[in-house]
Parts: C-alpha cells; structure tokens; sequence
C-alpha cells in the first residue's frame, strides 16, 4: 500500500519536473527567437546614433574605429563564405578590394558619382570577376589552392602597378567631399555600417539555406558531397564569386574614404592576412566570429601601433598571434566556446 | 645571335640561384608535406646573417654561406618543435601547416625588419659586379659564382641522398610515409632533419643571395609565388624537377625580359605557376597529384 502511494508521488514528481523542462525549453526557444530581434536592432540603433556625439564633441577617431571595424567586418564576413563554410582558404581576396576600390574610385574620379552609389555595381563587377577567376582557381584544391591565390595577388599587384590609366604604382587623387570636418564622415559611416549588417544578414541567410548546407557538406569532405548529388563546381564557384561581391563593395567605398586609390593599399598581403586572422580568430564558418575577429583584430592593431608605433613590430606581432590562434584555438573563439557549451547566448549567432 | 646569347647566359646563371632556393622548399615538402610559405623569408634571414659578417668582420660571402646554413638549420628545427610538430596529427594538416608557415613569414619578416630596418641590402665583394667579357658576351663573376656554388651545393645533396643510409631513409619517407616507418625508419628524426637541411639550404641560398640580388625584410613576398612556381613545375618534392624548372623558367623569363621588358619577366613565373596548377598539378616530376 505504502509502496504504491510512493511510486504514484514519484511519478508525479517526475512528471512536473518534466512538465517544467519543457515549459524551460519553450521559454528558453522563445527568448532566443525574441533576442534575434531586439539584438540586432538594438546594435543597429546604437552604431546609427553613434554619430551624435559629434554633438558633444569632436569623436572623429570613435567613427573612424566604428567604421574601420565595420569595413573589415563585412569584408571577413565575405571571406568566410568560400573560406568559412566552403574550407577553401584564400589569401587572395584583397584583390576583389583593389578591383573594387578602383572600378568606383575611377567613376568617381571621372564622373562624380559617389562610391557609396557605385558600391552594388563595383560588386556585381566582383562577383563577375570572381567567377572567372573562381572557375579557373577552383580547380585546385587545398594548398594549391592557397598557392594560386597568392600568385593572383601577385599578378594583379604588377598589372596595377603599371596600368597607366589607374595611375600606375602611384594611383589616382580622388577629390575630398566638402563636408565641414566634423560631419565629413558620416557617408562613409553610414555606407559601411549598412554593408557590415547587410553582410553579416546575407551569410545568415546563406548559411542557412540548400546552398549553404551544400557549400559545408563541401567542406567536410568534396568527394562525398559531389557523391550526394551537390554539384560542387557550381557551389564552389558561387560561393567565390559571392565572397568576392562583399570584399569588392567594401573596397569601392574604401578609395572614397581614404581620397585615393593607390596599388599599395589595397593590394598588399596585411588586408588579406587581416581577412583571414580576423575569420580564424573569430571562428571560421561561423556568423559571429568574422565580426568578433574583425572587432579584436582592430582593436590589437590599434593598441600595438599606438604603443609601439613601429608596423614591423605590428608584422611581427600579427604573426605571433596567427601561431598562437592555429595551434591552440583552431576553432576560433566562437567555435571554442560553442564546443565546451559556454558560448554566451548573445553571441550566437547561427 | 650575340644577344640570344646573352640572355641564355644570364637565364642559366640566375637559374643556378633559383634552384638553390628552390630545392630546400621541395625537400621540406617532399618529407613533411609541408608548403612552406615561410622559406622566402628564412632566405632572407641567411642573407642578413651573411651581411652582418661581410659588413663587421669582412668575411666574403661564400665564407659566410656554411654560417648562415649552420644558424638557420638550428632555426628550422627550433620551428619545427615549437610549431610543426603539434600538427603532425592534425586532420586539416596541409591547410593548417600552410598557414602557420605564414604566419611564421610575417614573424620573421617583422622580426628581421624590427632589429635590420627595411633599408636595402647587398653584399658588395670584388666579383658581385666583375664580369669576363668573351667576345662581346659578357658573364656577371658573381652569378657565375653563385651558379656554381649553388650547383655543386645541391650535387653534394643529391649524393647524400642516393648514397648514404640517412638518404636513403629521407628518401623513402618522401615515397610513402607509412612504409618507410613500418621498415624501421625514424620518421619523426629523419622529419626533423630534413626540415633541418631544407632551412639550411635556405640559409646557403640566403648567402648568394646576399650578393646576387639586393634585399630587405619585405622581399619576400616576391620570391614566394616565384620559388613556389619553380617547385610545382619541377613536380612537388622532387629535387631534380625543381633544378631544371628553375632553369627553364629563369631562361624563358630572361628571354621575356629583353623583348617586353623586366616587369613581365617576373610575371613569367607566376603565370606559369597558375597554368601547371591547372594543367598539371602534379608538375614535370611528380609522380601524382599531391596537391589537387
């Protein structure tokens, strides 16, 4: 009898918990759907009121960070496309900034249009460029691959470097907008805070789709993937061509900013080291992590040429870095966080 | 006539150098699998070593060269244990080791740039700038040299690995790793020696470097896509494939030079290097398609 009435309150008491546990995942699943919502627009509404403290006082060099953080971030997002989920690493993408630093900066030299108008097309233009590009590189795989887009850089330094149209190695002036000092930045600001969060949207969306799914299953393992039915040329090569757009549209505003276009800005091995660190160190195919990257990679770069000023110190630096991050973090933050289940929740992203 | 030449003779000599530079990056890739992005540079740092005992105590270069390869093989294996060893069980290996020895290109560039400013470089012994003239054809004394050094170096490795034990046991390691190790081979000593000696080469081809061209920290970067063409034509690991691809290519790119002038003698290689990825990834000598 006693035995009875025992197990029928043990399995009430089971059953509550249960019922508690799944009231907790139900409130849980829907806080994380209400934090989708409110996270991003909150961030959004604080980076596009930034600019207000220029009413209090001069805070050029905050914008100025913000909108450096936020080039980088969309271009890293951009990178993690083909190098993130697809695991094809390029250390050739700053030539997507260069092509469309210059094919905006010239329009804007020779037309006036702004870059920030011109910066879809210069990505279209990438997105073109780097699928014929795409369509030959892609043919190699792992190391050869990372090979040959070393060599494009390459290539495409000497061909800017003596195409006299763009200026040769010593690029074209483009004229400063004529917005008092305080307020000249604030188009630029804006250009790439929306490009940040366009980026970081689109490989949301990327990610999770057919095609995202499809470009992962690639990076797991090509040979299965192409065996399931994927068509991986086609993937492969969309996902390059699609990296490229976002690293093309960050360049055409970025001539703009800088008020010149010149091969040795954008065409040296820092910008694509930087992409690639930035992803690695944020975590490599993951929404969060090229913005994180992007954030601290800034932010270390920032502190070392203050303090230490001298950029081989900054070279030196970066590398060690770079070690440190492969060998012991190969997940990156994001991904190291997230396997010993301790990422925080607003940071994920995915 | 007299031009053609010319251009041969100045293609075959600064071939000699290249397969220098060359042959060390195919050995360590030959063994280790490893595509090291930062041999260019540790090239540099043999050429600095090279400078520093020219510059102080005046010793020639060619003195200089066994140095600079003794420091730089201490270099190569104090890499090897602090960052290679860690992979050698890694699933991304190939990726992963291209990578860190990236990032260790920009250590050593930044280091090197740090301590040597990024000041141009040469070492000026009396035959870097003699030349004999035979008829109107003249031959540059100090790539001749260097032709020459570079070649009977890489002659004195290809017999230490046909002949002696240790070769023969690099040797077999490069033909199948497992094998070699189920046949009694230390593999992890004879990874560790080879990637001694490939940095060692490094240093040598470092020395003549020093006096054949002039150099600073961020040279490299120009040499990476040159050294890797020369490498992957030649057939990823094979020594003798990188020494008659460094030649060819140097000749076609001196020709090249004289009729549409220096800057695309340079992209000579690196268009070449993108048509054998894509042609023929396993190059001239490979044996299979390693890198594809």
């Amino acid at each position: 009898m006693t035995v009875a009435t025992k197990s029928d309150a043990s399995e009430g008491v089971s059953a509550v918990l249960e019922a508690r546990k799944a009231y907790n995942i139900k409130l849980a699943a829907s806080a994380d759907k209400a934090r989708s919502i409110w996270f991003p627009l909150v961030l959004m509404a604080v980076l596009l009121a930034l600019p207000a403290l220029q009413f209090v006082g001069n805070y050029n060099y905050v914008l100025h960070l913000v909108l450096f953080t936020a080039c980088y971030a969309a271009m890293a997002s951009g990178w993690n496309i083909l190098g993130g989920f697809t695991g094809y690493i390029s250390l050739g993408h700053n030539v997507f900034f260069a092509i469309g630093g210059y094919f905006a900066g010239m329009i804007f030299a020779r037309y006036g249009v702004s870059t920030i108008l011109m910066a879809p097309m210069a990505g279209i233009l990438c997105a073109a460029v780097g699928y014929l590009i795409g369509s030959i590189t892609l043919k190699t795989r792992g190391p050869s691959f990372i090979i040959s887009s070393l060599a494009l850089v390459m290539i495409a330094r000497i061909l800017f470097d003596h195409w006299t149209f763009v200026g040769g190695a010593n690029g074209v002036a483009l004229k400063a907008n004529d917005l008092p000092v305080l307020w000249s930045k604030l188009p630029y600001y804006y250009a790439f805070v929306i490009l940040a969060a366009f980026s970081v949207w689109a490989s949301y969306r990327i990610k999770h789709s057919k095609f995202g799914l499809g470009l992962r299953a690639i990076s797991k393992d090509e040979i299965k993937a192409e065996s399931a039915g994927i068509d991986t040329r086609t993937y492969k090569v969309l996902a390059f061509a699609i990296s490229a757009a976002f690293v093309g549209m960050a360049g055409a505003v970025w001539g703009e900013y800088l008020t010149y276009i010149r091969p040795n800005i954008f065409l040296v091995i820092l910008v694509s080291v930087n992409l690639v660190l930035m992803c690695i160190l944020g975590g490599k195919g993951t929404i969060a992590g090229p913005v994180i990257g992007a954030i601290l990679i800034t932010a270390f770069n920032e502190v070392f040429v203050a303090t230490l000023g001298a950029s081989e110190l900054n070279i030196l630096a970066t590398g060690v870095l770079m070690v440190v991050v492969l060998l012991f973090f190969p997940l990156g933050i994001v991904g190291t966080l997230a396997r010993n289940h301790r990422l925080p929740r607003i940071l994920n992203w995915d | 006539m007299e031009q053609i030449i010319q251009t041969l003779i100045l293609g075959i000599a600064l071939g000699g150098v290249f397969a220098l530079m060359g042959s060390g990056l195919s050995l360590v890739f030959g063994v280790m699998r490893i595509v090291n992005l930062a041999h260019p540079s540790l090239i540099i740092a043999g050429a600095y070593v090279t400078y520093w005992g020219f510059r102080l105590w005046g010793i020639d270069p060619l003195v200089m060269l066994p140095v600079a390869a003794v420091v730089l093989a201490g270099i190569g294996v104090l890499l090897y244990k602090l960052v290679f060893e860690r992979e050698a069980r890694s699933a991304k290996y190939s990726e992963m080791t291209v990578l860190l020895t990236f990032a260790t290109a920009m250590i050593v560039e930044g280091a090197l740039g740090f301590m040597f400013t990024n000041t141009q470089r040469v070492t000026s012994p009396g035959y870097a700038t003699d030349a004999i003239f035979i008829g109107n054809v003249f031959i540059p004394m100090g790539q001749l040299y260097a032709g020459i050094v570079s070649l009977v170096i890489i002659g004195a490795l290809a017999a230490f690995l046909k002949y002696s034990r240790f070769g023969n046991a690099i040797r077999a390691t490069t033909q199948n790793r497992d094998a070699a190790e189920l046949l009694g081979v230390n593999v992890n000593l004879v990874g560790i020696m080879s990637f001694a000696i490939g940095i060692g080469l490094a240093g040598a081809a470092g020395a003549l470097v020093s006096f054949v061209f002039s150099f600073f920290p961020a040279k490299h970067w120009e040499w990476v896509a040159v050294l890797m063409s020369l490498v992957v034509l030649g057939g990823m690991g094979s020594i003798l494939g990188t020494v008659l691809a460094s030649f060819l290519l140097s000749i076609i790119a001196a020709f090249v030079g004289v009729w549409f002038g220096s800057t695309w003698s340079t992209m000579t290689f690196f268009l070449a290097l993108f048509l054998i990825l894509l042609v023929r990834p396993q190059g001239l000598f490979g044996e299979k398609p390693e890198l594809a």
